[in-house]
């Protein structure tokens, strides 16, 4: 580094893998492009109620890296923003309008007048939210947000009702182009949708919900304040299933194994146990795979009363009565068909790597999944490599930094 | 003796049919039962042994198109969406477990393997495209195979790919030889009916022996899987309890109707079977009308027998139609197609169309009589085809899945509902 100022690094997505790699090389003395799709960084993680291997909330571990970013002069964040092009080691940067600047104190007048409606995408349309709004209660950089496209015609209601002058409701998006070093892509997941699973009641039955949908409802800052409720009618489930590999390992749908889900079901068990320790929770798995020190949870559910772990997966469920549910499944290891009941059904949807439709920067190339694959100058980290937990994100976006550190340096 | 253990290579199938089902790990107290009737050297081969697999098993399935039984990982999707599994003795997860396993003991036993009726639902939710509707298509043609009696038959018609000029050839040759050496291989004069071909009489003496060597041969088979099915599973009911029952169903495709993705394939093979019903009580008509009424042949076209026999005719072109649309038009539902299916479809397609042809060429076409003397010979042909065919085709589906269904009726608790 004994160039002036060598070129930037650019990070891909500010979820927990990119904010790693972000700090980990600005730390190491490198400056730092860190772009996100979303308002505010932090990604999936923030959805969570609670995360391994501690099962603690993932805000405290969230904010130590916001520290750490907030301090570090050599980050600089852009959100709202995505690869719009890459070409021949230049990008494209195009970041969307900000309708909101940062003379946002987060004061929340706009919020209190504003007349439109927007299914909140952070509770997973699970419930409703002003249009503009605080994004989540984590929010970094902590300002308003505004879905421009659900504005009445003609209102200004929030730019009247803000006193610091930060909403501009014609602001444009804009463009930058960069020559980075060497690029981390840390591009994350979405949740296999819901309505590709019609034969398990996705998307058609209210009372069968995602796995990432159950972290919002767990969580105190979910449409529910962190009550489990059925959405039809919000009574407590007394009989909660959970399907495994719900469009996973499925040449139909997903044909990979997205690793977390099994840990991810047993947990959410727990959330269940914990808020009514006489509910009747089922799991219903083809495996049960536990990697690692993770197997003690699988341990501690198997002592859990009212906890069944049955072998089999689940082939259809169907409406029963009032609001109730029917799955059906085979119950491998007695060798019987079981029909059973459930008031709340959660489906282990897989992890869909957002780059599968993404741009692919610096000669990336993706596998059929649309994971990626690292190149001499672009690195994956995360579950945009390939699903994993978030302790293995970390892991792992340390290591694509240093990779490219390394192989940047020219 | 040896037992079974060793690969049998590829091609090398004659050695593999003794031992493809029965001998392998039967119990003790049925390997005896069964042995009796079966072909010579097959009971040395019983063991006490409770689980043994069979590696020829293996081979043979997958020579046999099963390669996708091995991708199986048990997630039991398939028991679970199958409309006709019944609640205690789901499939066909278990049922792709023996087959990978080799286990061909509980396979041969197992109605559940004729109790499918191949809808495909599994197949097209099957996770890991493993297949299973095809997978128990393979293994009903093993199991016809392994019961069959004479074993000889039994082969030569499993491996039909190859020995199908035989199975169409020796029948045609013997009717030609035959009606050659009665001089009856001429154009009749002033022809008008099929008997100045060939005379009833010749029919009987060859169909009704023939008849009674296959109904043997069917019995045999028949005997052997119901003893294996009873070992396996005891009944609490007896046979006669249960064919009711069955009789009814089979009537009415009502088992099949579950199989609610399969509604056009159900109807297809009601007509063919309706069809093919009527087509034999005709001839049973037939023989009352000329012994017993005293009737000439042939009968006036409006005549209730003539009428019978050609509404069955065309139930057997649609329900034949039907079929061959639905497995041109979706192959996933139909399934794959492998040997013991075409050419079982094959012999029923030859028989509906020269049977068909050879009335429309005595009605429009007479003055030709060379034509119908060829097509009627050819007729014959198929006809004996299917006939000698029927214990080890795709045609013994109706002896197995009967019994599998009359099993299951007899092993049902009484209160069953």
């Amino acid at each position: 580094m004994s160039e002036a100022t060598p070129r930037p690094l650019l990070v891909v997505g500010a979820g927990i893998a990119g904010i790693t790699a972000a700090i980990e090389a600005a730390e190491a003395g490198r400056d730092v492009v860190l772009l996100e799709r979303e308002a505010s960084i932090g990604g999936r993680v923030l959805q969570l109620h609670h995360y391994f291997p501690k099962l603690c909330p993932p805000s405290c571990g969230m904010e130590i890296n916001t520290r750490r970013l907030e301090r570090n002069p050599r980050v600089r964040v852009l959100t709202r923003s995505e690869l719009k092009a890459a070409q021949n080691g230049t990008v494209t940067i195009r970041q969307a309008p900000a309708y909101v600047n940062d003379r946002c104190t987060a004061c929340g007048k706009c919020s209190e007048v504003c007349p439109a409606k927007v299914k909140d995408p952070h509770n997973l349309g699970m419930s409703e939210a002003p249009a503009i709004r605080l994004p989540h209660p984590n929010a970094w950089p902590y300002r308003y947000v505004l879905d421009r496209e659900a504005c009445p015609d003609g209102c200004r209601a929030c730019v009247d009702a803000c006193t610091y002058d930060a909403i501009d409701l014609e602001a444009k998006e804009r463009e930058e182009t960069l020559e980075p070093a060497a690029v981390v892509v840390a591009t994350g997941w979405h949740a296999y949708p819901l309505d590709r699973l019609p034969e398990l009641g996705g998307g058609t039955l209210p009372n069968v919900i995602s796995n990432v949908q159950m972290e919002r409802l767990a969580s105190k800052s979910g449409p529910t304040g962190g009550t489990i409720q059925r959405p039809s009618d919000g009574e407590a489930p007394k009989r909660v299933a959970f399907v495994q590999c719900a469009g996973s390992r499925d040449h139909n749908h997903l044909p990979y194994c997205s690793a977390v889900c099994c840990l991810g079901s047993f947990k959410q068990a727990l959330y269940v146990k914990e808020q009514d320790p006489e509910a009747e929770v089922t799991i219903y798995y083809i495996d049960r795979r536990a990697f690692g020190r993770n197997e003690d949870i699988l341990a501690r559910l198997s002592e859990e009363k009212g906890v069944r772990l049955l072998k089999g997966k689940v082939g259809q469920v169907k409406a029963g009565d009032g609001g109730g549910l029917k799955l059906k499944a085979e119950d491998v290891e007695a060798g019987r068909l079981i029909e059973d009941q459930a008031d709340l059904v959660v489906l282990a949807t897989g992890m869909v790597p957002n780059l599968k439709d993404g741009v692919l920067p610096l000669g990336l190339e993706r596998d059929d999944d649309g994971f990626g694959l690292d190149d001499t100058r672009a690195r994956v980290a995360g579950v945009a490599r390939r699903p994993a937990d978030v302790a293995t994100c970390v892991r792992d976006a340390t290591g694509a930094a240093a990779r490219a550190l390394a192989s940047g340096r020219a | 003796m040896t037992r079974h253990g060793r690969v049998v290579a590829e091609g090398s199938v004659k050695k593999l049919a003794p031992r493809l089902l029965m001998p392998v790990d039967v119990p003790t107290e049925y390997s005896g039962n069964v042995a009796q009737g079966s072909a010579p050297g097959v009971n040395k081969m019983a063991s006490t042994s409770a689980l043994i697999s069979s590696p020829d098993f293996r081979q043979e399935v997958l020579r046999r198109g099963g390669e996708t039984a091995a991708r199986c990982y048990q997630c039991a999707t398939c028991s679970a969406v199958c409309e006709l599994a019944p609640a205690e003795a789901p499939f066909p997860r278990r049922q792709m477990l023996w087959t990978q396993w080799g286990l061909v003991d509980r396979l041969a036993a197992d109605p559940s393997v004729w109790l499918c009726h191949q809808c495909n639902d599994c197949t097209t939710h099957c996770p890991r495209d493993a297949r299973p509707g095809d997978i128990l298509q393979v293994v009903r043609g093993l199991v016809v195979e392994g019961l069959a009696f004479p074993q000889a038959l039994g082969r030569l018609v499993a491996n039909a790919r190859t020995t199908w000029p035989i199975l169409f050839g020796v029948p045609l040759l013997f009717w030609i030889a035959l009606l050659g050496a009665m001089g009856q291989l001429q154009s009749p004069a002033d022809f008008h009916a099929y008997d100045q071909i060939v005379p009833h009489v010749v029919l009987y003496s060859v169909f009704f022996p023939l008849s009674g060597l296959v109904m043997l041969a069917a019995f045999v088979s028949g005997w052997r899987y119901w003893r294996m099915m009873g070992v396996a599973a005891p009944r609490a009911k007896s046979f006669l309890s249960g064919i009711w029952a069955t009789g009814v169903d089979i009537a009415t495709h009502k088992r099949f109707g579950k199989c609610g993705t399969a509604r056009f394939r159900r109807l297809g093979h009601l007509l063919l079977f309706w069809g093919f019903v009527g087509a034999a009580v005709t001839s049973g008509l037939l023989i009352v009308a000329i012994y017993l009424q005293g009737y000439e042949l042939p009968l006036p076209l409006l005549h209730p027998y003539k009428l019978l026999g050609n509404v069955s005719a065309v139930a057997l072109v649609v329900g034949a139609g039907i079929l061959v649309v639905v497995r041109i038009t979706d192959r996933d539902r139909a399934g794959a197609s492998n040997a013991f299916d075409s050419f079982f479809a094959t012999v029923v397609g030859l028989v509906i169309a020269t049977g068909i042809l050879v009335e429309l060429a005595r009605v429009f076409n007479p003055e030709v009589p060379v034509a119908a003397v060829g097509l009627y010979v050819l007729h014959l042909g198929v006809v004996t085809t299917l006939f000698v065919t029927f214990p080890y085709s795709k045609f013994a589906h109706m002896l197995y899945r009967t019994l599998a269904m009359v099993h299951e009726q007899a092993a049902a608790p009484p209160s069953g509902g």
